[in-house]
């Protein structure tokens, strides 16, 4: 620290499931090195040792208060599993349905209230469209906050309507879903589907969604934006001129390295495609280095605790085997975070809508990461238009629904053995490892979206993705490190972000 | 939920966080007596800023929730909407709770507000106090301002 060129920056940043705190060492006014740090143990996993096959079902919903539909999603799929249930079709597009509705809701509140919210920054009071981000994206004032408020609480009547109870509710069980939608319960979904589809096309891209779905790539992207003033208007438009404005296309890039566990699975005779005709889910599953991607395989994840508060393990453990032993005496040197490090096949890979739009060939986002490479800015722009490609399935099945048809089939009874539940959270890949033996639940391990994204280093030392995406971030004024705040929450890390400085005795706090 | 009830207690946190359970307490409480029957008691668990779709509608809406530095001292306290909203996070968040969705709500509601009002729980949680905010929300559910 006796460079004056050199500081260390730490932000810690707390969202519901536990705490995060980012540190940083700046060299030259550009991050030259970044640790993620998870500042709390929860416990969740050993909590449910010893308990009943079905506790999961109500206990993970809880672990999250934005994506417990995710949580209950994976609880469920694990105990199909294990039990060999056949879940209906009806059944399967429930739980599609309401996971969709819970993405759609977060990739909108995380977009507009969360993310623009930092450009309105200081830093940009000199940037010429920075009084039009004022009104739209003003806390508590905006037109653009205000609006996505309104819109997003009513889409989330659907699971509501479909589960009897929201949030936290519980009421996909093994073998499908534990309520019977009546025609009239469809109905009210059909309406709220089609309402939150208009308002999004008007108010969110300015166009039809067949229009947005013709843009193949970067100079396709350009040009739709300049079509027309309700293109170049709409809240996509003035983000990506915004975002371009201030250089978010530029900084962020990060490994490159991008995992989906695939989502929504896609039932028997539904008219229903994605985008690559032999996946079985909607969203498929896959790893890709830049936008060369594999085939998945769930054996090739590892967790590792080489950095992290936990006894060690040699060289990373598979979930199913995983332990949650913490082990933090103050006397462990380098480990730094309670989160421990998810690899796939040895390798961080960060996951989220981006992730997704690699792994699903999607033309824009393929070209984009080839053509410019990922980015903050090219990370959020798939989460602001992932409902554009979940919307029109959404209303597709809603109308594949037969409440005549069953919702449950009956299920065998949850007998000893492993499984495991694998979707994708609004966030990302998300699964649920369970062991059971003796009718009670042995082992439950749970690797989250920002296990992923956050994680802190493996065994090899290799940064985890958010740290690396940080490397060589340039801060324009290290008093105000708001370029710190676009990179980590363009991965939608579920923070509130707060930053201040530690410099010897001195301390200095500030907000970004 | 039913949307029918005019008047609606909504019990907010987190029942497997000790500091944060006061609430999902007090909803054991109250849905353990027989109410009346324009009265609904909701289970508003994380909810946050998703709390919005629960106070749609209704007449009176009591929210029951751990609190901290208002009583110093400890003990069940009653709060109106701007009180217990004045500091809430200027940021949105996923953090974001109660004080957020009350700070927001005259922005975004759809027709007229209902009569809010907030039950806090401060300090150590015990049997007390939660028959105590289970009387005291129940007096105001029936009677209005206290």
């Amino acid at each position: 620290m006796n460079n004056p060129r050199t500081k260390i920056i730490t932000a810690p940043l707390n969202r519901v499931e536990g705490d995060l705190e980012i540190r940083v060492r700046i060299e030259d006014d550009r991050v030259a090195e970044a640790w993620s740090v998870g500042v709390m143990f929860r416990g969740i996993e050993n909590m449910l040792k010893n308990r009943g096959p079905l506790d999961g079902l109500v206990i993970t919903p809880r672990i999250c208060g934005i994506c417990s539909t995710a949580h209950l999603t994976a609880a469920a799929k694990a105990l199909d599993a294990i039990s060999g249930a056949e879940v209906p079709s009806n059944a399967i597009i429930v739980r599609n349905i309401a996971l969709m509705a819970e993405h759609i809701q977060s990739d909108m509140r995380h977009g507009f209230l969360m993310y623009t919210a930092d450009f309105v920054n200081s830093a940009y009071s000199r940037q010429s469209l920075y009084d039009e981000a004022v009104k739209r994206y003003e806390p508590f004032k905006g037109r653009t906050v205000i609006d996505v408020i309104k819109h997003t609480k009513e889409i989330l009547e659907t699971i509501a309507i479909f589960g009897g109870q929201w949030p936290h509710s519980s009421y996909m069980v093994p073998g499908g879903i534990a309520s019977k939608p009546n025609m009239n319960d469809i109905m009210q979904c059909k309406y709220l589907i089609d309402k939150f589809a208009s308002w999004y096309e008007k108010r969110i891209l300015g166009c039809s969604l067949q229009r947005w779905l013709k843009v193949q790539n970067g100079a396709e992207l350009d040009a739709w934006l300049d079509e027309n003033e309700s293109h170049y208007n709409s809240e996509l438009g003035f983000y990506i001129r915004y975002a371009r404005d201030i250089g978010l296309d530029k900084i962020g890039q990060g490994h490159a390295n991008f995992i989906s566990f695939g989502q929504l699975d896609l039932p028997e005779s539904s008219k229903v495609m994605g985008r690559n005709p032999n996946s079985h889910f909607l969203i498929p599953a896959g790893f890709a280095r830049n936008t060369e991607i594999e085939p998945f395989d769930q054996q090739k994840i590892f967790e590792h605790v080489a950095f992290s508060w936990y006894t060690d393990s040699n060289g990373g453990q598979h979930p199913i085997s995983g332990e949650t032993n913490p082990y933090a005496t103050g006397e462990e040197s380098e480990k730094y975070s309670w989160t421990k490090a998810p690899r796939y096949n040895g390798t961080p890979a960060e996951t989220g809508p981006l992730a997704e739009m690699v792994i699903s060939q999607h033309p824009l986002f393929t070209d984009l990461v080839n053509t410019v490479g990922s980015s903050a800015f090219v990370r959020e722009l798939a989460r602001l238009t992932r409902p554009a490609e979940l919307i029109p399935a959404m209303q597709q099945w809603i109308l594949e629904l037969n409440p005549q048809e069953k919702f449950y089939a009956h299920s065998p009874n949850i007998t000893d053995g492993e499984g495991f539940g694998l979707t994708q959270a609004s966030r990302g890949a998300l699964g649920h490892w369970v062991t059971i033996s003796d009718k009670k639940i042995k082992n439950y391990q749970i690797i989250t979206p920002t296990a992923w994204n956050g994680s802190p280093r493996d065994t090899d030392s290799i940064r985890g993705p958010w740290e690396e995406a940080l490397i060589h971030t340039p801060l324009k004024d290290t008093e105000n490190p708001v370029e710190i705040g676009h990179v980590i929450r363009s991965f939608d890390p579920c923070l509130v972000c707060a930053v201040h400085a530690i410099q010897g005795k001195m301390e200095n706090r500030w907000k970004i | 939920m039913s949307n029918d009830a005019k008047i609606r207690i909504i019990c907010v946190g987190n029942r497997y966080r000790p500091e944060d359970s006061a609430g999902p307490m007090v909803y054991d409480q109250l849905v353990s007596e027989r109410l009346p029957e324009n009265i609904i008691v909701i289970d508003g668990g994380l909810a946050g800023l998703n709390l919005l779709r629960f106070i749609q509608g209704a007449d009176r809406v009591i929210f029951i929730d751990a609190v901290n530095c208002f009583r110093p001292s400890g003990g069940v306290i009653i709060l109106n909407a701007a009180d217990a909203s004045r500091n809430s996070e200027t940021l949105f968040g996923h953090g974001a709770g109660l004080s957020y969705c009350l700070r927001v709500l005259p922005e975004v509601h759809e027709g007229k507000l209902p009569e809010i009002f907030v039950v806090g729980i401060e300090g150590t949680t015990g049997p007390d106090k939660i028959l105590t905010a289970a009387e005291m929300s129940l007096k105001i559910a029936t009677q209005g301002s206290p």
